[in-house]
């Protein structure tokens, strides 16, 4: 601007000063405001809320579970994550009527850092797996999921059931499945999220396997598993037990 | 509007910038000559419209956005000259997206008069035609710059920038997201195109300081504020960037606990900050402007930033 203003006659460049001075930054202040419960409520913004939080409470507030124990979602490996690996093998078998041989969850597709110890809403499983994720199944033989399970790996390892392995310089080693060492020559079926299956959280070396697909969302998966506690009696606990760990 | 707040200075960022800054305040305390502009932000708010439930949780009843409406007025009703941004991922993480698809998000954020919104990976969850949809309930424009949207639902209902006016001051706003590919499904974001977030926001931050005369350029960014690999962040972003002052970032949850401050390629600073997720946090920071006095000499330009105290 100041290169052109020099060169414009004099009146426009009046007219431009006039019009609009330059000012520049001197100071910077900053402020974190926490809002919290005893942060006033704004009446306007509630009663607008309100009809929506109606029906979502209506049908989101329903106990499917109780969690007998705190659910953490952590890495390399923690007891959210194979709650919810199990969920997706258990429910993947019954569902597909295959014989499936693991399931692994991004971890990012993991969207509550906890859950606490206690009763399990409908609405806390929407907010654990949001997405309208579907349970596909890909077989791979031992080479492609090595190569999976060094992206897992560089990921800083993902939850997994059904099998087991171990983090060394950002890959995969130790792979065990169904406690057996991964063979590169036989082949293995695997139950994962339709998002990773199509390549999502960077895993393209998955996009060129073929998918088998039946629609079968995950979210209800895991709100069938959990209800499946419910309904026999018993709490919900998961316990981590060395599926994922760094080989030293 | 003058101000006698307390200020800290707790971080001088080159020796120069005490001096410089003391004098300033020295010499225009209390003139009309400072002009004072208030920045309120948000990201990554997820959907986040109730308070989290009282059920043992970490963050439980911390958020919502009826809370932060009545902050957000407070605020402007202590402040002439309020800009009230977001920077992505307004969509997914409740059941009120799963049921409603972003309407109550966007009517709320109209309620609250948000001036603007860049968009967030997770704002292609339903689709970009659910987008560009729900966008009937924003009365603010949804500000990004690399993606070309060209031949998609969303052509003509963006901006690659918009310049906002505060009084003398003119304020440039612009957006950056994060590469589509591998991270949202390809269904979702259909013939969307990413093109590279620093070239884009550096021609657009150029036109807006130079040909526009912004006295300030805003970007608000859903990249991410580092990573271990060398993926464009808004650290890499800041230091490759020119013309941009600050830098609204996303998208990796993080809740810095002072905004930072980085010496982008002409040596100028340029500040980060964001406020974690789910509207915990409401961001604040003001900015304070006096003439510009060296437009003739060295371009490198330093600020001193200070925790408000009150």
């Amino acid at each position: 601007m100041q290169k052109i203003k020099t060169l414009l006659p004099l009146l426009f460049s009046f007219f431009f000063f006039s019009c609009h001075t330059s000012y520049e930054t001197q100071k910077i202040q900053y402020k974190d405001y926490r809002i919290t419960k005893e942060t006033a409520d704004d009446a306007a913004l509630k009663a607008l809320l309100q009809p929506y939080a109606d029906s979502v409470n209506k049908s989101m507030n329903d106990v499917i579970a109780v969690a007998d124990v705190t659910l953490d979602k952590k890495q390399p490996e923690g007891n959210l994550g194979n709650l919810m690996a199990d969920a997706m093998l258990a429910k993947a078998k019954e569902k597909y009527q295959a014989a499936v041989d693991l399931s692994v969850i991004n971890f990012g597709g993991i969207r509550l850092p906890t859950i606490p110890q206690g009763n399990i809403t409908r609405g806390k499983v929407f907010e654990l797996s949001p997405f309208d994720n579907i349970i596909v199944l890909q077989t791979l033989n031992g080479k492609q999921l090595q190569e999976f399970f060094n992206h897992v790996a560089s990921k800083g390892g993902w939850p997994v059931s059904g099998m087991s392995y171990q983090i060394k310089n950002k890959q995969a080693v130790n792979i065990k499945i169904g406690g057996i060492a991964m063979d590169l020559n036989k082949t293995y079926t695997m139950a994962l999220l339709d998002y990773v299956a199509n390549g999502g959280d960077d895993a393209s070396m998955l996009r060129k396997i073929p998918q088998v697909n039946h629609g079968y969302l995950y979210r209800d998966a895991l709100l069938e598993y959990f209800a499946e506690f419910n309904k026999s009696g018993k709490r919900i606990s998961s316990k981590t037990e060395n599926r994922v760990s760094y080989a030293d | 509007m003058p101000t006698r707040r307390k200020f800290i200075a707790q971080s001088v960022l080159a020796a120069g910038a005490v001096l410089t800054s003391n004098s300033v305040l020295a010499s225009l305390a209390g003139s009309e000559e400072i002009k004072k502009l208030t920045i309120l932000h948000t990201n990554d708010v997820h959907s986040r419209l109730e308070p989290f439930p009282m059920d043992g949780s970490t963050n439980q009843g911390l958020g919502g956005v009826a809370a932060r409406s009545k902050l957000i007025s407070k605020i402007r009703s202590e402040e002439e000259h309020v800009l009230l941004l977001d920077a992505g991922d307004i969509f997914q993480g409740t059941p009120f997206f799963n049921i409603y698809k972003g309407e109550p998000e966007l009517k709320a954020m109209s309620a609250m008069k948000y001036d603007a919104a860049t968009m967030g990976n997770h704002d292609f969850d339903d689709g970009l035609e659910d987008f560009a949809l729900q966008l009937q309930h924003a009365n603010f424009p949804i500000i990004i710059s690399n993606y070309d949207f060209t031949g998609t639902v969303m052509e003509g209902k963006y901006l690659p920038y918009k310049i906002f006016k505060k009084g003398k001051l003119k304020i440039g706003v612009t957006g950056v997201g994060v590469e589509l590919n591998g991270l949202v499904s390809d269904i979702n974001y259909g013939n969307t195109k990413y093109l590279d977030p620093i070239q884009s926001a550096n021609t657009i931050a150029h036109k807006l300081k130079k040909d526009e005369g912004c006295d300030m350029v805003i970007c608000l960014s859903h990249l991410g504020f580092k990573y271990s690999s060398n993926k464009v962040s808004d650290e890499v972003f800041a230091r490759e960037s020119d013309n941009i002052d600050l830098i609204i970032g996303g998208h990796t949850h993080t809740f810095f606990d002072t905004p930072l401050v980085y010496k982008n390629k002409s040596g100028n600073d340029v500040l980060v900050n964001q406020v974690g997720w789910a509207g915990i946090v409401l961001g604040r920071l003001d900015f304070e402007f006096s003439k510009s006095k060296n437009k003739n000499l060295s371009k490198s330009h330093t600020v001193v930033i200070g925790e408000k105290t009150s």
